[in-house]
């Protein structure tokens, strides 16, 4: 039977979000192609991480070994080559992070296999893959189809197929590591925590995220201001943080902090995927930017078009009237 | 016949564009409204060669020519005019003449500082009672020993506030005329020199633009630019070189103007689309960026005039300020009008531009002035 | 330290509008302003550090048509000492994997101690070629960097993790870091650079050089316009009434 094989992600002894959003979508292919899913862990003590895969996939296999301790994006590589050798799946999924596309395009290199990278849809058409990716800035999607072969490696973006209950029962199959020493060229050291400042953006209820439609850093103040009114605190997009306007802890998106909060007014923010990884989930967005066309309103609860410099103190006052 | 800049003025012009919008064009508004002199920008200047754009190598500059300098001041101008003006005055109102009419001696002092941000350089010719009419100016200088005795007033000079290194003008024989003018280099610290009225302008409002008083103020012999007499000649010709600087200022004012305009027209809706879908919005598009494109022709020339080394270019220079004052100041004006009353706010850059703008038609020279300049260049 | 950095030049769209052309493959390009790839030019800068520690050389590279010599010559004013073109304009179907590949077919006759790639270009954000370049070349890579020090002839390198978490490696070299953005200060070129840089020469490979076939792993069908997901409910009217519209929702959530 034709097989569908998904990597396992898990850090620090947490099986990762995009993990079963991957299964997720394996299954859907494997449904469809009449195919089943194989789940790959590699670790070291993972039983119980082992036993909440089990529903999600047709077969689950295993390798225990301590190389596996931590993340190494070459024992990551060396060992899947082996194993997707040995299981000859057409299709390996791999997440869009920085976990996968540390080995992902790596690996395919490695086997020889047609592959891509940061797909946000894929489907099976005529026995070939035929993938959804994002260009410029995510402003366009492209589809692209993938050179034929008997198999294909994908990264897959997180947040594009929400994890679903598996309702299967697969075993656990203990594999040889096929791995058993720390590679060549790359050592794990460590991981380094991010440093805490004196606002954890990711425990207010209000989250006032500010983009590079703020312009300068002269303009923040309106944007303090702003969220001091709303009893919020300020976030912002990477732009802002790679410009060193604000602190890296106040980042929302897949490289900086994930927030929840009650409210998240995204204030000159695109809406780059990235960032939308990181505030997705708030319970009300409201996103303020003067190009109607930005995809923070197809994320958003409610848009404003229209200059931010206009409506942030309009809303303030708004706001402080309503406090009174 | 070729249109096409050199490689290196290509790059320069991307690589300055990228700076002005990243490190100047955020200030301009800041400063705009607080007046103050943007030395942390003239640091990052000095450091990428911008100070002395025409100044060679052997004195610290970046050994450049005029339509170089020319695209530098149109990219900083475009992200910010007060700058665009400190620059140009630096680079062609001070270190040229040092470069063109020095020793070898005032050229090895002067024009480094010049370049490396220690210092920026100021003008000193205009005097409260004589502005277009240089011959009517009141300073003298006397000499006595070995110095030059100055006394006068300048006013309206650019930079003044902060500068470290003035290139004055006075009389050392009134008998004379112009004839009898001399021109001098100074610096900040020479004793009764003293800066007087801060001018609180309309546009411009971060170029440090003060008074200089000199009461008997010794200038050491060595510090005349020149010989004695020289003075109107050596103004004449900087002016002809600073001029095209001014054109470049004005066609990246326009093109500020012009960018903000069809930005706004494009995300501005009125009866149902936006405005850049409407005629009388369309007209004023194209004509304000055949304005600007024609200007900075007649800079670009009129700079290739002074860098393949034609001896008389005051009328292309006085052409290339003349007509590029104008339409930066009709293009400001438009831009404005295109943003309706938006347009009259602070919130907006345009109502900057449109103050920015109106000085280009007053100094080095005003437009009536240039047009003497062409006239009398055609009928002689 | 040989160092080599691969840069490409890009249309930078994060801010225009984008439109797609006539053959629905690709984007109207003649409105947009093109740059260094903003991930290229923290690798370059990342170069340029480590050259002005160690000394030796940077070779800068890019895959590009004949423009991209613009873009090399301001890596060469920065601080690179020579510049390659790969002219893609005599090569078809460009994906990562194809880049990468020609790439590896320059950098396999230039001894180097590291390379340096931006972790993705924003044009088609593919985050592959510094990867499978190392792979091409058998040597060892990083993706995501955010820090790279060398001493001892390893290098400490941190990758940055979602959530802000760094995971710190110790590798030895030659390898392949594929860097983030934000990580350095790319400087500006001084004039007197870009003048000297003007006038180098920029070593132009195509066809003749370069003659393996070389695959493609997929082929760009076309673009489309994203499909607009729930879509916010945009709040009309002028300044004040939306204003009183959102204050009065955030009310009605009970924030205020």
């Amino acid at each position: 039977m034709a097989t569908i094989l998904a990597v396992i992600e898990h850090r620090q002894g947490v099986i990762r979000d995009i993990t079963f959003e991957l299964l997720t979508l394996g299954r859907k292919l494997a449904e469809k192609n009449n195919a089943q899913l194989i789940g790959v862990l590699l670790g070291h003590d993972t039983q119980s991480l082992a036993e909440s895969l089990r529903t999600h996939v047709h077969r689950l296999l295993v390798a225990d070994h301590e190389v596996f301790s931590d993340f190494n994006g070459e024992t990551y590589q060396q060992s899947l080559a082996t194993i997707v050798k040995k299981e000859s799946p057409f299709l390996t999924l791999v997440g869009n992070t920085a976990f996968g596309i540390d080995f992902a395009p790596s690996l395919a290199t490695q086997l020889g296999f047609p592959f891509t990278t940061d797909c946000i849809g894929v489907e099976m058409v005529d026995g070939r893959i035929r993938v959804t990716r994002q260009l410029y800035d995510g402003k366009m999607d492209a589809h692209v189809q993938l050179a034929e072969s008997t198999s294909y490696v994908l990264t897959v973006r997180s947040g594009i197929c929400p994890a679903e209950q598996g309702g299967l029962s697969a075993e656990v199959e203990k594999i040889e590591s096929p791995v058993v020493s720390q590679p060549d060229h790359k050592r794990f050291i460590e991981y380094i925590e991010a440093v805490v400042g004196d606002v954890d953006i990711t425990k207010a209820d209000v989250v006032v995220g500010v983009g590079r439609g703020i312009k300068e850093q002269a303009n923040l103040p309106l944007v303090e201001d702003f969220a001091k009114a709303i009893g919020g605190v300020v976030a912002c997009s990477r732009p802002i943080v790679d410009a060193n306007w604000l602190p890296k802890d106040r980042q929302v998106g897949s490289s900086g902090k994930t927030v929840k909060p009650k409210l998240y007014i995204a204030i000159g923010i695109s809406g780059a995927f990235q960032h939308i990884a990181g505030m997705k989930n708030s319970d009300t967005i409201i996103a303020i930017n003067k190009d109607s066309n930005a995809p923070i309103f197809n994320e958003a609860d409610y848009g404003i078009v229209d200059d931010l410099f206009k409506v942030l103190p309009a809303l303030k006052n708004k706001i402080l009237e309503i406090k009174k | 016949m070729n249109f096409d800049l050199t490689n290196d003025q290509k790059m320069l012009q991307e690589e300055v564009r990228k700076f002005a919008q990243t490190e100047l064009a955020p200030l301009a508004p800041e400063i705009d409204k607080s007046g103050e002199f943007p030395w942390p920008n003239i640091k990052k200047m000095a450091q990428m060669g911008l100070l002395g754009v025409i100044v060679p190598e052997q004195y610290g500059g970046s050994g450049f020519d005029f339509v170089s300098l020319a695209i530098a001041v149109e990219e900083i101008s475009r992200a910010c005019a007060s700058t665009g003006v400190i620059v140009a005055v630096n680079n062609s109102l001070t270190a040229y003449p040092i470069l063109q009419f020095g020793s070898e001696d005032q050229k090895k002092r002067y024009l480094p500082p010049l370049c490396n941000g220690e210092k920026v350089g100021a003008f000193g010719l205009t005097e409260p009672n004589a502005g277009s009419d240089v011959a009517a100016m009141e300073s003298t200088a006397r000499l006595e020993g070995d110095c030059y005795v100055l006394n006068g007033t300048k006013r309206f000079i650019t930079n003044a506030g902060e500068a470290g290194t003035f290139v004055v003008f006075a009389y050392t024989n009134k008998e004379l005329k112009h004839k009898g003018i001399s021109a001098f280099i100074v610096e900040r610290d020479t004793p009764g020199f003293s800066l007087g009225k801060h001018e609180d302008l309309m546009g411009i409002r971060a170029t440090a633009n003060c008074e200089l008083i000199f009461e008997d103020v010794k200038i050491p012999k060595e510090n005349l630019l020149g010989k004695e007499g020289d003075g109107f000649k050596i103004c004449m010709n900087t002016l002809d070189v600073s001029r095209i600087d001014i054109g470049a200022q004005a066609v990246g004012i326009a093109q500020a103007a012009l960018d903000e305009a069809i930005k706004y027209s494009k995300e501005r809706k009125a009866f149902g689309k936006p405005i850049c879908n409407f005629g009388m919005i369309q007209s004023m598009i194209a004509e304000m960026a055949s304005e600007i494109q024609a200007a900075r022709l007649l800079v670009h020339y009129a700079g290739f005039c002074k860098d393949k080394g034609m001896q008389r270019f005051s009328k292309e220079s006085a052409m290339s300020k003349y007509y590029a004052s104008n339409i930066a100041v009709d293009v400001a004006r438009k831009a404005v009008q295109i943003h309706g009353g938006y347009g009259y706010s602070r919130d907006y850059a345009v109502e900057r531009l449109y103050r920015d703008a109106k000085i280009l038609e007053l100094y080095e020279g005003t437009s009536e002035v240039q047009k003497i300049v062409i006239a009398r260049e055609l009928t002689r | 330290m040989d160092l080599i950095v691969c840069i490409k030049r890009v249309p930078q769209t994060a801010e225009a509008e984008v439109k797609i052309d006539a053959s629905g493959k690709d984007i109207v390009r003649d409105r947009l302003t093109f740059d260094m790839n903003e991930a290229d030019s923290y690798a370059l800068e990342a170069a340029i550090l480590l050259k002005e520690k160690f000394g030796g050389t940077i070779t800068a590279i890019s895959l590009g048509t004949a423009d991209a010599e613009d873009t090399l010559r301001i890596a060469l004013a920065k601080g690179a000492d020579n510049a390659i073109r790969i002219k893609a304009e005599e090569f078809a179907q460009l994906d990562g994997f194809k880049t990468a590949a020609l790439l590896k077919e320059v950098i396999k006759d230039i001894t180097f101690d590291a390379i340096f790639t931006g972790c993705m270009a924003t044009d088609d954000s593919y985050y592959q070629v510094g990867p499978v370049l190392a792979e091409l070349l058998g040597v060892g890579h990083a993706t995501l960097v955010s820090k790279v020090e060398v001493a001892d002839g390893k290098a400490q390198v941190n990758r940055e993790l979602e959530g802000g978490l760094i995971e710190h490696l110790e590798m030895s070299l030659p390898a392949v870091f594929a860097v983030q953005t934000g990580i350095n200060e790319p400087r500006y070129a001084s004039l007197i650079a870009i003048r000297r840089a003007a006038g180098k020469e920029i070593r132009v490979v195509g066809r003749e050089e370069i003659s393996i076939e070389l695959k493609s792993n997929s082929t760009l069908e076309g673009l489309f316009l994203p499909p607009v997901g729930k879509r916010a409910e945009i709040l009309s009217g002028s300044t004040d009434e939306i204003s009183t519209k959102a204050a009065t929702i955030i009310k009605e959530k009970g924030l205020i």
